[in-house]
C-alpha cells in the first residue's frame, strides 16, 4: 500500500461576483497516491484551475471553500495559517501556472526574478551558489543559460513554459500541479514539453496533478484521470479504464472526440451543448440537458458517486454505452 | 436599446457619475434661470461698494458695489456655454479626423497620426493665447480657437475605435454589400465607436473652462460679459480686504470643472465595467 | 538588441524633429495669416520706421512667394538666430537669458517634488488599503485638479501672505533690504516657496492619480501572483516588483511636466510677479512683440522637444519592452 499524498474530501469551492454566487468545485473527492500523476480533464469552465488553486491555497479573495478537507503531504491545508503555507508553499509542493505569459515581471530579466524565487526559500545561498542551481534548473528543462539574462517578452512561449516549469522545480518539491501545461503551445512544442515533463517526473520520483482539458495529453502523462463537469466529479479511473471503458456520457463524449479515436470513426464528434448556468443550484444531473441518454429519472435525481471495480462514476445510468 | 439602459443604469450606479449628473442639473438650472436666481443685475452698480457677505448681499459686493452672487450666477452662463461649444467642437473635429483617419490608413492615417502626437505633446494653452491676442478677444473666437486646439485627443481616442470596429463583422457585411466609404464611417463607425470620446468630452469641458478662466484672468477674455475668470482679475488688487469677492467666482469654477470630471469618470465607468471593478474594490 | 534600442531612438528623434518643424509652421503661418502687413506685424511697433521695415524684409525674404519666406524663416530659426526684438529694441536671446533661471527654479523644483510626493503617496494610500483614506485621497485630487492655478495661488497669497504673514507677497527678493551672500539665498527661498507650493499642488493630483492606478492595475498582473505564491516577501515584492512597474507612467508624465517647464508657469509668475519666462511671455503677448514671441515659442519646442527624447531614454531603460514599438 502507498502513501497517500493528496487527499481532496468533499470539496466545494464557490465564487461570489455581482452578488451571484459560482458554485465553481461541488462535492470532489479524490486521492493521489506517492508517485502517482492524476490527470484532470474537462472543458473549459469545469472548474479544474479552482481546483488547483485550492490546494495550494492561491484562491482570490472572492472565492470561498464551502466545505471540505484537504491534506496534502500530511499538511491540513485548509486550516493552516497564511504564514506557514508560505513558508511549505513552493519548497514543498508547487504549480505550474495557466498562464505563463505574464507570469514574470515584464521589466526585470528573467535571471534576477529566478534568483529572488530562489533566496526566498534559501536566505542563506550565496550569488554564486544560486547561479550554479540556476544553470542547472535551466539544463534541467532544456534552456539555454543565455536566459537569465532576457527578459521575458524576448522568449517564446515554449521558452517560457520551461522558464515556469525550472520555477516550480525551484526547491525540488515533492507535489507539482501543472495547470494546462501545454496548452498555449503548438503541436511540435507541446509534444517535446509532455516528453521532458515525463522523464523530468521520472527522474526526480515526483507525485502530482496534471490538469488539461485535452483527454489526450492527460492520458500521456498520468496513471489516474479524474473526470470534471460543471464543477463535479463524474468519473474517475485508472487512464486504462477511462480511454478503453468509460462509463460516464461525459468521458464517452470525450473520449470519442480524441483524434485517434474519430479517426477510426472518420469523423470528429464533439459534445453538442454548452456548461450549465454554474450559478443555478442543480437539483438534477449537472449533464442531463446535453447527456444522449439522459430519461426522465435524470432531471428529478442528482446521481451519488458510486464505486465499481475500483473505480467511480456518477451516473444513474453506469454502464449504459452509445 | 439595451445597451442604452444597461449603460444609463451603470452609469447611475457610479458613486462619482451620480454625483456629477445632480451637480450638473444644478448648474444647469443655475445658468438656465439666472435672471430668476440672481436678485440683482451683474451689472448694477450700488453705492455699497466692497461690504462683507450679508443677507441683502449673501457673497457680498465688489469695489462698484456690484451683488457678487449675481455675478456669480451669470457667470455659469458664460462657463458652462464655453464648455460645451468648444468640447462640441474639439469632438466633432476630433471623431470626423480620427474615424478617417483610422478607416483610411495607409500615408495619411502615419501623417495624421504624427500631428495628433506633436499636438498632445504641445503646451496649447500659448497657441490659444496668441490666436486670441492676434485676433481679438470675443468669446466666439475663444470657443472656437480651444475647439480647434484641443480635438487631437478625441481623434485619437477615436482613430482607435475605427480600427477595432472596421474589422468587426458588420462592417465587412456593409463593405461587401457595396456601401461607399462614407456611409460606412457616417452610419456605422461614428455612431458604435463614438462613446469613449462622449467621455473624454466631458472632461474636455472642464479644460475648456478652465482656459477661459486663465484667458480672462490675464485680461484677454470677452470684455462684453460676465465670467469667473474676470471677477477674479477684477478682485486681484483689493482680495486682501475683500475676500469673498475672489473666493466666490473661484469655488464655483472649481466645482464645475470637478462636476466635469465625475461625470466623465461615471462615463467611463459606465463604458469600461471592468476598469470601475478595480476602482470599488 | 542595441540595434533594436538605435532603432528606436531614432524613431523618437524623428518625432521630436517633427514637432519642431510643426511649430515652426504654425508660428510662420500665424504671422501671415494675421490682419495686416506682415513685416509691420513682425516689428510689433505701431509706426516702424522704413529702415526697420527694410531690415526685415531682407531678412525674411519677405518680398519673395510664401514658400521661399517659409524657408527662409526655418533657416533664420536653424541657424540659432532667434530674431530681435524691436519693442525692447534687443535681441531675443538677451532678453530670455536672464529669465530662464528664475522660471526653472519654480518648476523644475515643483515638479520634482510633486513627482516624489505624488508617487509617494500613491503608494502609501494603496499600502494603507483603507477604503476611507483612498476616498479623501481621490476627492482632494478631484479639487486641485479642477482648480484654477491662478486663483490657487492669489488664495495662498491672501492667507500665508497677506493675512499670517509667513511668506512675502511677490517677487523673487525682498528689494529693501538687498541682502548678500547666504542671507540672499534664504531670502529667495523664502519668496520662492509659494510659487512652488502652488505649482506642486496643481501637479500633484496628476502624479498620485497615474500612480495609483498603475499600482492596483500591477497588484491584480499574473506576475504578483506568481511571484508571492513562490513565496517572495509581501514587502519585497512590492518594492522591488510593483513599485518598477508602477513608477514607468509617472515617470512619463514627469518627463512631459519637464518639457513645458520653460514656460509652464506664466499664470502663476503673473500671480507672484517672478520675474519669469512666462511673464516675458505675457508680455509680448500683450505688447504684440512677434518676434520675440515666437522665439520664445521656437524655444519652448526645442525645451519639450529635448525632454521628450530624455524622457523616451530612460523609459527604454526602465522598461525593456517600449524597444520594441
Ligand atoms: N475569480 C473568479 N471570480 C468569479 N468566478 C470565477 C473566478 N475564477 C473562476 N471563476 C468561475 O469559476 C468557474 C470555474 O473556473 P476555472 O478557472 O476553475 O475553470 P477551468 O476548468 O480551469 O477552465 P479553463 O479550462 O478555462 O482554465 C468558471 O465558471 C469561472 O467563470
Ligand atoms: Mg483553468
Amino acid at each position: 500500500m502507498k502513501n497517500i499524498v493528496l487527499d481532496v474530501q468533499d470539496l466545494s469551492v464557490h465564487y461570489r461576483i455581482n452578488k451571484k454566487v459560482i458554485r465553481a468545485v461541488e462535492d470532489v473527492s479524490f486521492k493521489v497516491e506517492e508517485g502517482d500523476f492524476v490527470g484532470i480533464v474537462g472543458e473549459s469552465g469545469s472548474g479544474k484551475s479552482t481546483l488547483a488553486h485550492t490546494i495550494i491555497r492561491l484562491l482570490p479573495t472572492n472565492a470561498m471553500v464551502v466545505s471540505g478537507r484537504i491534506e496534502l503531504l500530511g499538511y491540513d491545508v485548509l486550516s493552516l495559517g497564511e504564514e506557514d503555507m508560505r513558508k511549505i508553499r513552493w519548497k514543498e509542493f508547487s504549480m505550474v501556472f495557466q498562464k505563463s505569459l505574464n507570469a514574470l515581471s515584464p521589466v526585470h530579466k528573467v535571471g534576477n526574478q529566478l534568483a529572488d524565487a530562489m533566496k526566498a526559500h534559501n536566505p542563506n545561498l550565496t550569488e554564486e551558489e544560486i547561479i550554479d542551481r540556476l544553470k542547472q534548473l535551466l539544463r534541467m528543462v532544456n534552456l539555454p543559460e543565455r536566459v537569465l539574462k532576457a527578459y521575458p517578452h524576448q522568449l517564446s512561449g515554449g521558452m517560457m513554459q520551461r522558464i515556469m516549469i525550472a520555477l516550480a522545480l525551484l526547491n525540488h518539491p515533492k507535489f507539482i500541479i501543472f495547470d494546462e501545461a501545454t496548452t498555449a503551445l503548438d503541436v511540435v512544442t507541446q509534444g517535446q514539453i509532455i516528453e521532458e515533463i515525463k522523464s523530468l517526473v521520472k527522474s526526480l520520483s515526483l507525485t502530482g496533478l496534471v490538469i488539461s482539458h485535452d483527454l489526450g495529453v492527460v492520458s500521456e502523462l498520468c496513471d489516474e484521470i479524474v473526470v470534471m463537469y460543471a464543477g463535479r466529479l463524474v468519473e474517475h479511473g485508472t487512464t486504462e479504464q477511462i480511454l478503453q471503458q468509460p462509463l460516464h456520457p461525459y468521458t464517452q463524449g470525450l473520449v470519442r472526440s480524441l483524434p485517434d479515436f474519430a479517426q477510426e470513426k472518420k469523423k470528429l464528434s464533439g459534445i453538442p451543448g454548452n456548461l450549465p448556468d454554474l450559478s443555478q443550484p442543480v437539483h438534477q444531473c449537472v449533464f442531463a440537458p446535453r447527456c444522449p441518454i439522459a430519461t426522465e429519472e435524470c432531471f428529478k435525481t442528482v446521481p451519488s458517486t458510486e464505486e465499481i471495480d475500483g473505480r467511480r462514476v456518477a451516473c444513474l445510468k453506469v454502464g449504459a454505452r452509445i | 436599446m439595451r445597451f442604452r439602459t444597461d449603460f444609463a443604469k451603470r452609469y447611475l450606479s457610479s458613486r462619482y457619475g451620480l454625483a456629477g449628473l445632480i451637480m450638473f442639473l444644478t448648474m444647469l438650472i443655475m445658468a438656465l434661470f439666472a435672471p430668476v436666481i440672481a436678485p440683482y443685475k451683474p451689472t448694477d452698480i450700488s453705492h455699497d461698494m466692497l461690504s462683507p457677505p450679508s443677507k441683502v448681499h449673501p457673497f457680498g459686493t465688489d469695489h462698484l458695489g456690484r451683488d457678487v452672487f449675481s455675478r456669480v450666477v451669470h457667470g455659469a452662463r458664460v462657463s458652462l456655454t464655453v464648455g460645451f461649444v468648444a468640447a462640441g467642437l474639439s469632438a466633432l473635429i476630433g471623431i470626423v479626423i480620427g474615424a478617417l483617419s483610422g478607416y483610411i490608413g495607409g500615408v495619411f492615417d502615419e501623417v495624421i497620426s504624427k500631428i495628433i502626437d506633436s499636438f498632445l505633446m504641445f503646451p496649447v494653452f500659448f497657441l490659444i493665447l496668441i490666436i486670441v491676442a492676434v485676433f481679438g478677444r470675443n468669446l466666439v473666437y475663444i470657443m472656437l480657437v480651444i475647439g480647434l486646439t484641443t480635438w487631437p485627443s478625441n481623434a485619437r481616442i477615436m482613430r482607435a475605435q475605427t480600427m477595432s470596429i472596421k474589422e468587426k463583422a458588420f462592417v465587412k457585411i456593409a463593405r461587401a454589400n457595396g456601401e461607399s466609404p462614407t456611409r460606412i464611417i457616417f452610419t456605422h463607425i461614428i455612431p458604435n465607436g463614438m462613446y469613449p470620446v462622449v467621455a473624454n468630452s466631458a472632461m474636455q469641458i472642464g479644460g475648456a473652462i478652465l482656459t477661459e478662466a486663465a484667458l480672462s484672468f490675464l485680461g484677454l477674455g470677452d470684455p462684453s460679459v460676465v465670467s469667473w475668470g474676470k471677477m477674479i482679475n477684477d478682485a486681484r488688487s483689493y482680495m486682501s480686504f475683500a475676500w469673498w469677492s475672489i473666493v466666490f467666482p473661484g469655488i464655483f469654477t472649481v466645482i464645475t470643472v470637478v462636476t466635469f470630471s465625475f461625470i466623465g469618470d461615471g462615463l467611463q465607468q459606465a463604458l469600461y465595467p471592468k476598469l470601475s471593478e478595480v476602482r470599488n474594490e | 538588441m542595441d540595434v533594436l534600442f538605435a532603432k528606436y531612438l531614432f524613431r523618437r528623434i524623428l518625432s521630436a524633429v517633427l514637432l519642431i518643424v510643426l511649430v515652426i509652421t504654425i508660428n510662420f503661418f500665424i504671422i501671415h495669416l494675421a490682419p495686416g502687413d506682415p513685416a509691420t506685424i513682425m516689428t510689433g511697433l505701431e509706426n516702424p520706421s522704413p529702415q526697420i521695415i527694410e531690415a526685415l524684409k531682407r531678412k525674411y525674404n519677405l518680398d519673395k512667394p510664401l514658400l521661399v519666406q517659409y524657408f527662409k524663416y526655418m533657416t533664420n530659426l536653424l541657424k540659432g538666430d532667434l530674431g530681435f526684438s524691436y519693442v525692447y529694441d534687443q535681441p531675443s536671446w538677451k532678453l530670455i537669458g536672464p529669465r530662464v533661471f528664475p522660471t526653472l527654479s519654480i518648476t523644475v523644483t515643483a515638479s520634482v517634488l510633486a513627482f516624489t510626493l505624488g508617487t509617494y503617496l500613491a503608494v502609501l494610500a494603496s499600502r494603507l488599503r483603507k477604503k476611507f483614506g483612498d476616498l479623501i485621497f481621490s476627492l482632494i485630487s478631484y479639487v486641485l485638479y479642477a482648480m484654477p492655478s491662478f486663483w490657487l495661488g492669489l488664495i495662498l497669497i491672501l492667507v500665508f501672505a497677506s493675512k499670517l504673514r509667513w511668506f512675502p507677497t511677490s517677487g523673487m527678493f525682498d528689494m529693501r533690504a538687498s541682502y548678500e551672500g547666504f542671507r540672499k539665498v534664504l531670502d529667495y527661498l523664502h519668496h520662492l516657496f509659494l510659487p512652488v507650493f502652488t505649482l506642486l499642488l496643481i501637479q500633484l493630483p496628476v502624479f498620485y492619480r497615474v500612480t495609483r492606478a498603475s499600482i492596483v492595475q500591477n497588484l491584480r498582473e499574473d506576475y504578483v501572483t506568481v511571484l508571492s505564491a513562490v513565496g517572495l516577501p509581501n514587502d519585497k515584492l512590492f518594492k522591488k516588483y510593483v513599485m518598477k512597474n508602477s513608477i514607468i507612467p509617472a515617470v512619463t508624465i514627469f518627463g512631459i511636466t519637464l518639457g513645458f517647464s520653460i514656460t509652464g508657469a506664466a499664470l502663476i509668475e503673473i500671480v507672484f510677479a517672478w520675474p519669469g519666462m512666462g511673464r516675458l511671455l505675457l508680455d509680448a503677448v500683450f505688447r504684440r512683440d512677434y518676434q520675440l514671441l515666437l522665439s520664445i515659442y521656437f524655444l519652448m519646442a526645442v525645451f519639450i522637444s529635448v525632454a521628450m527624447i530624455v524622457t523616451d531614454i530612460v523609459i527604454a531603460v526602465l522598461d525593456p519592452r517600449v524597444r520594441l514599438l
